[in-house]
């Protein structure tokens, strides 16, 4: 198949997939980043059950294998009288993971503040809340822009796992096995959808680079 | 350092505290209450779907599937560790050419999933005649995308060896080539052993797409005991549990390594989790 059959057959597929994974990475991340500053803050409250909880959930979720994670959701849930659909499963199971590695992140941003900030802030009479809003969670994302970054990309591969899934429309993994079964493929079709992940990727990895130039505090 | 947010409490912040923790003791509780509840409203709690986890041939079939998945995470770790050397070494070449073409080949393994490779192997390359049995259909993708990663951690590694120690050898007349093998290396290596460690998860989790290909994995395997028993809830909340023990014992491991050797792991968010 010459990429001209392969886009004039499939185009406006790839151009859906590429799109369906786009979708699912930008609201899956946003997801994430929401539940891990959650996540975090619980694992850093004074009160101690929210604290276990907190680091319970991480260890669970990044320790899961996806997919199986994704299945239960899938195939297991209905047998609960709880049905998502296809997309809703997927987008679940990568906030959920994408979260557990976001929040360790945020620890290890929490970490690179020096005690003596804390102390100071203390001092001053700040309270826990306002000690987390104004000196922790600044710095936190501040030096957690790269580790996200590569979590971006992460939870851009991880939508990859839509692909066992009957999803509609399809993503970019899903797509490639979708032309293989209807034609002789051949290597074309895998490796345009590997181009937009990589580049994709490459370009996240830029814009990545660019922000924590220049929001990075240098210590 | 979590520890440092807040004051030794007081006796109002004792008392707010205890509140806290009342409520937050009690909302926790009542999620629990509710998942039981619902399962057992759902009949999942009955016998039929348990009995047989009482029965080993259910677990040596469940370790049949899970020695599976060792043998590739292995065989893959142990590939993946070699190419990812080998990427290394091309990354950090003088030769701009050279270098150049290593920082494209690790970045496309890093950038793309696991899961599209694999698809490569199954569905592309057999079609231009190339047979492979199913254990290296994938094994060989999770390899390649774990070694774009491993490329990176090892490169980390070597950055970490002081550039003094470089200058010194080399001013003792040691060649370039003897200078990374026997100063460069092995303390390079000795810095990412924990983060190597950690790695192994990311390919453990890799492995459980095994049943694409069909190979008899642990949740391949558990894929054919719910067709047995018809129990998919049970079976593969059991699957996930023993997934979440396997990798939390692989990361304990590195995690106390790295404590021991007074290094830290690599951090583990570049991994892509399919």
């Amino acid at each position: 198949m010459s990429l001209q059959q392969l886009f004039s057959t499939y185009g406006g597929m790839y151009v859906k997939a590429y799109a369906a994974t786009l979708e699912m990475t930008v609201v899956s991340f946003v997801g994430a980043m929401v539940l891990a500053l959650l996540v975090t803050i619980a694992r850093v409250c004074p009160i101690s059950p929210l604290r276990r909880l907190g680091d319970f959930y991480v260890q669970v979720f990044r320790n899961v294998a996806t997919i199986s994670l994704l299945i239960i959701f899938y195939y297991a849930f209905p047998y609960l009288g709880i049905v998502w659909n296809e997309m809703t499963c997927v987008i679940v199971t990568t906030i959920l993971v994408a979260a557990s590695f976001g929040s360790e992140n945020f620890m290890s941003g929490i970490n690179t503040i020096g005690v003596g900030q804390i102390e100071a802030a203390r001092s001053l009479g700040l309270s826990f809340g306002q000690i987390l809003r104004q000196v922790v969670i600044p710095q936190a994302l501040r030096s957690a822009v790269l580790p996200m970054t590569n979590l971006l990309v992460a939870v851009m591969l991880t939508t990859a796992i839509g692909s066992q899934v009957p999803l509609n429309p399809q993503e970019l993994t899903g797509l490639v096995s979708y032309i293989n079964t209807m034609s002789v493929g051949g290597i074309l079709p895998f490796a345009v959808s590997a181009l937009l992940y990589a580049g994709t990727a490459f370009l996240i990895g830029l814009a990545g680079n660019a922000i924590d130039k220049r929001v990075r505090i240098l210590r | 350092m979590r520890d440092a947010l807040f004051e030794a409490p007081g006796p109002k912040t004792k008392r707010k505290i205890l509140v806290g923790t009342i409520i937050s003791s009690i909302a926790i509780a009542a999620i629990l209450v509710w998942v039981v509840l619902r399962l057992y409203q759902m009949g999942q709690f009955d016998a039929s779907y348990w009995y047989f986890f009482g029965q080993w041939s259910t677990w040596r079939f469940l370790l049949q599937g899970l020695a599976g998945t060792a043998e590739v995470a292995v065989t893959a770790g142990v590939i993946a560790l070699a190419l990812g050397i080998l990427f290394m070494f091309g990354r950090i070449s003088k030769n701009r050419v050279v270098s150049g073409i290593f920082r494209v080949i690790i970045n496309f393994f890093r950038g793309i999933p696991s899961l599209l490779l694999i698809y490569f192997f199954f569905l592309v390359i057999p079609s231009y005649g190339i047979k492979m049995p199913a254990f290296w259909m994938l094994t060989l993708p999770i390899s390649l995308t774990a070694s774009g990663v491993l490329a990176e951690v090892f490169r980390a590694g070597v950055n970490a060896v002081p550039k003094g120690q470089r200058e010194a050898a080399l001013s003792l007349g040691m060649t370039e080539g003897k200078v990374l093998r026997k100063i460069i290396l092995p303390q390079a290596i000795r810095y990412v052993i924990p983060s190597l460690i950690s790695q192994l998860v990311v390919v453990v989790k890799d492995t459980s797409v095994a049943y694409v290909v069909s190979f008899p994995d642990l949740l391949q395997n558990a894929r054919v005991l719910i067709s047995n028993y018809d129990s998919l809830v049970s079976v593969y909340f059991v699957v996930a549990i023993i997934y979440i023990l396997i990798n939390y014992a692989i990361n304990e491991l590195a995690v106390r390594m790295a404590r021991q050797s007074g290094t830290k792991v690599v951090t583990r968010a570049q991994e892509n989790p399919v």
